[in-house]
């Protein structure tokens, strides 16, 4: 009998226990969905805000966070988003859906405002921090694109500005004398004469979910619609890239690849040229970086109209509609999108500035990517990338019906009609 | 004092109680709104939540991508445990020799089970690369001009999923068809020399028939976590070329937590649940007839 009301106190204890453990609260304001081991912050109890951020594993991310409080006067306190992208998502999209309010403002990527943009789930910032005032100085065409809702109302802030640049091995062309590619015909007489001997005049990341990015370069190239695949020149554009593998000026190989499979080849002269994002950080750590090495070019116009076109992107900082501290949330955003905002986000994280007006003040001229940048801006056709709010659906579907074309099991035109299909499917 | 007894049977259930809480909360309630959700069209993205009863169930049959799916996981769950089978029974003889180095031999062949599969998965992905692949670097040693990207090929490419599979988790299997064999006496395999049986016939009507149901009931975990296993996949070929090796769990974990179709996810994944229960349900019985 001793034994059992023993054994009953100890489950009376233990249950006891652990419903206390379930129940401690942090009790401090600012985090009610953060993970402890995520946040970093003020050193005060109290947050003006609390900020979802990618950052936080930058060296220098608690430079940019003094900076940033110093200038505002906020107590900020930070949870570092997960580095995993789909937990990221899953995380962010709960988040926004359920009205939780303990984030106020959030970095989110293309494909995250794509699906987010026109939800309500984000505060329109046309008012009070995307003023008329200074949102010329930010990519028109981005702006439209990924950053405005069907009513017209701007929700993000964008954080950089991020080219898919034209990149080169200037090596390469120096062995085959050519010295600019400038049009569709200079881009073939390239591709046939570096292709050959296991090197290829173009190489490109074609695994499923990156493929789109130059599906919709070259759509553009040669003056497509990638919402259109009725169109004669998305067709051409797909013809083109097909004929480039079947004549070895591309390997299909690059169907599996990432950038991570991509850039080493990019580094070991496998490829004449090729589109990436950034500004070749894996081809500096290499050594490859340079005038006379790899570098940025300009992209070459396939129409006869002389246009050009580029992809911009960045990661948005945006304001939860649900946030109870949006004051303070738009002062914070407000400083983003300043130049002080730019200039920290610069020298802290080797962000380029997301404001033309704003680069050409803060970056050096010894920036190498400076000059092609601003060209970039001025004589291309700059836009956000094409997607639908079921946004990496759209993207793993459409990878997946051209690598099929690519490799031969499926004709040009039939993924032109799956294709246009898919964009249907998702527009709905 | 039998009255007192009767009125004491409620300690045991308080005893439990804490346990069934937390189970209940982490297993149950999970399962119980998985198949709730499986009658919804739940799309998080698109703002849809919508009572549906069957039309996802439905709808399953007719998703070529699911279809794929299901086909390579067959295909994966099959020849993988085959080759688990044959070549971990093989393995735990060899590994149950008497010979010098044995245990250094069986501390080592562990080493990739106790690998991370996301790590492995990363890891293979190098592996089978063609320009800088240790599996071509291999092979050009003999072939100086091999060229061949295994992960762009559905057939090369399922292949090698299932290599790096068996790479991993087969030493596991060997190492608890180890144990079995250990537990067979050495009396019997020399009174079986004694009346003239051979290696062979030591084999097959020894061996074999003492590891049958040690085998067997491995089978049952081995094969269940294949069914559910979509991390190598998402590590090494995200499912490509196109959806040619994304495995059933690969897609329900996609539509879950990438596209964010809760509902239709939460389907997927009460149909894999019901597959892996009659499965279970069909060893066991198998199980128990062996014994009887």
């Amino acid at each position: 009998m001793r034994k059992k009301l023993v054994s009953l106190l100890l489950a009376v204890a233990m249950t006891a226990g652990m419903l206390a453990g379930c129940g401690s609260g942090s009790g401090g304001s600012g985090s009610g969905s953060g993970e402890g081991a995520g946040e970093s912050g003020g050193s005060g109890g109290e947050y003006d805000l609390t900020l979802y951020s990618i950052n936080t594993t930058d060296p220098d991310f608690d430079t940019w966070l003094s900076d940033v409080e110093e200038a505002t006067g906020l107590n900020i306190n930070v949870i570092a988003a997960p580095t995993d992208s789909d937990t990221r998502q899953q995380k962010i999209t709960t988040i926004l859906s359920t009205g939780d309010a303990s984030v106020d403002i959030i970095e989110i990527n293309d494909e995250m405002s794509s699906a987010f943009k026109n939800s309500g789930w984000l505060e329109g910032l046309n008012d009070t921090v995307m003023t008329d005032d200074i949102v010329d100085s930010f990519a028109k065409g981005y702006v439209e694109n990924m950053i405005t809702d069907k009513d017209g109302n701007i929700i993000g802030v964008p954080g950089y500005t991020g080219y898919l640049a034209f990149w080169v091995n200037q090596e390469i062309m120096d062995e085959v004398g050519i010295t600019s590619i400038d049009t569709k015909e200079d881009f073939l007489k390239y591709m046939e004469a570096v292709s050959g001997d296991g090197r290829y005049g173009y190489g490109g990341s074609w695994e499923k979910t990156y493929v789109f990015n130059e599906i919709a370069q070259f759509v553009n190239m040669f003056g497509g619609d990638y919402f259109d695949w009725t169109k004669e020149e998305n067709k051409e554009a797909i013809q083109f890239l097909y004929d480039m593998v079947q004549n070895g000026q591309t390997p299909i190989d690059e169907i599996a690849d990432k950038y991570e499979q991509m850039n080493p080849k990019a580094n070991d002269g496998k490829y004449g040229s090729w589109f990436m994002w950034g500004l070749g950080t894996d081809y500096e750590s290499a050594g490859m970086l340079g005038e006379d090495k790899i570098h940025m070019a300009m992209v070459p116009s396939f129409t006869e109209d002389g246009s050009r076109y580029v992809f911009t992107d960045s990661w948005n900082y945006v304001l939860n509609s649900a946030s109870k501290n949006k004051d303070a949330a738009i002062k914070f955003l407000q400083y983003m999108a300043d130049e002080g905002g730019m200039k920290a986000s610069y020298e802290c994280f080797d962000r380029y500035p997301a404001r033309t007006d704003v680069a050409e003040k803060i970056v050096p001229d010894s920036d190498p990517a400076k000059e092609m940048y601003s060209r970039y801006a001025t004589e291309c056709t700059v836009s956000g990338r094409p997607m639908l709010p079921q946004t990496m659906e759209f993207i793993t579907d459409m990878g997946t019906i051209f690598q099929s074309c690519m490799q031969g099991d499926l004709s040009v035109d039939d993924f032109c009609t799956q294709a246009q299909e898919l964009v249907d499917k998702y527009s709905e | 004092m039998a009255v007192s007894k009767r009125s004491m049977k409620w300690i045991p259930w308080l005893l439990i109680l804490p346990v069934v809480i937390i189970r209940g909360f982490t297993t149950l309630y999970p399962i119980l709104v998985t198949v709730k959700n499986s009658f919804f069209d739940i799309k998080i993205l698109a703002g849809v939540d919508e009572f549906v009863g069957l039309a996802n169930y439905v709808n399953v049959f007719k998703d070529a991508k699911v279809q794929t799916s299901v086909i390579f996981t067959v295909m994966f769950v099959v020849v993988s445990m085959f080759f688990h089978i044959l070549l971990g029974v093989a393995l735990a003889m060899i590994l149950n020799m008497k010979f010098k180095g044995r245990r250094f031999l069986r501390t080592i062949v562990l080493i990739p089970w106790a690998m991370p599969t996301v790590v492995a998965g990363m890891a293979a992905k190098w592996a089978f690369n063609n320009d800088y692949g240790l599996i071509n670097d291999f092979v050009r040693r003999f072939f100086s001009d091999f060229q061949f990207n295994w992960l762009i090929h559905t057939g090369s490419a399922r292949a090698a999923v299932i290599a790096v599979d068996l790479w991993k988790d087969l030493p596991f299997f060997a190492i608890l068809v180890l144990s079995g064999l250990q537990f067979i006496s050495e009396d019997i395999y020399e009174a079986a020399r004694v009346d003239g049986a051979n290696g062979i016939q030591c084999f097959t009507r020894i061996t074999l028939p003492l590891i049958a149901q040690n085998v067997l009931t491995l089978c049952i975990p081995f094969t269940l976590w294949r069914l559910t296993s979509f991390d190598l996949v998402y590590a090494m070929t995200s499912g490509g070329p196109g959806e040619d090796t994304a495995l059933i769990a690969y897609r329900i974990t996609t539509e879950a937590f990438t596209n964010l179709n809760v509902g239709y996810a939460a389907t997927l994944a009460v149909m894999l649940f019901l597959v892996m229960a009659l499965f279970s349900f069909i060893n066991m019985r198998f199980i128990s007839k062996i014994s009887d």
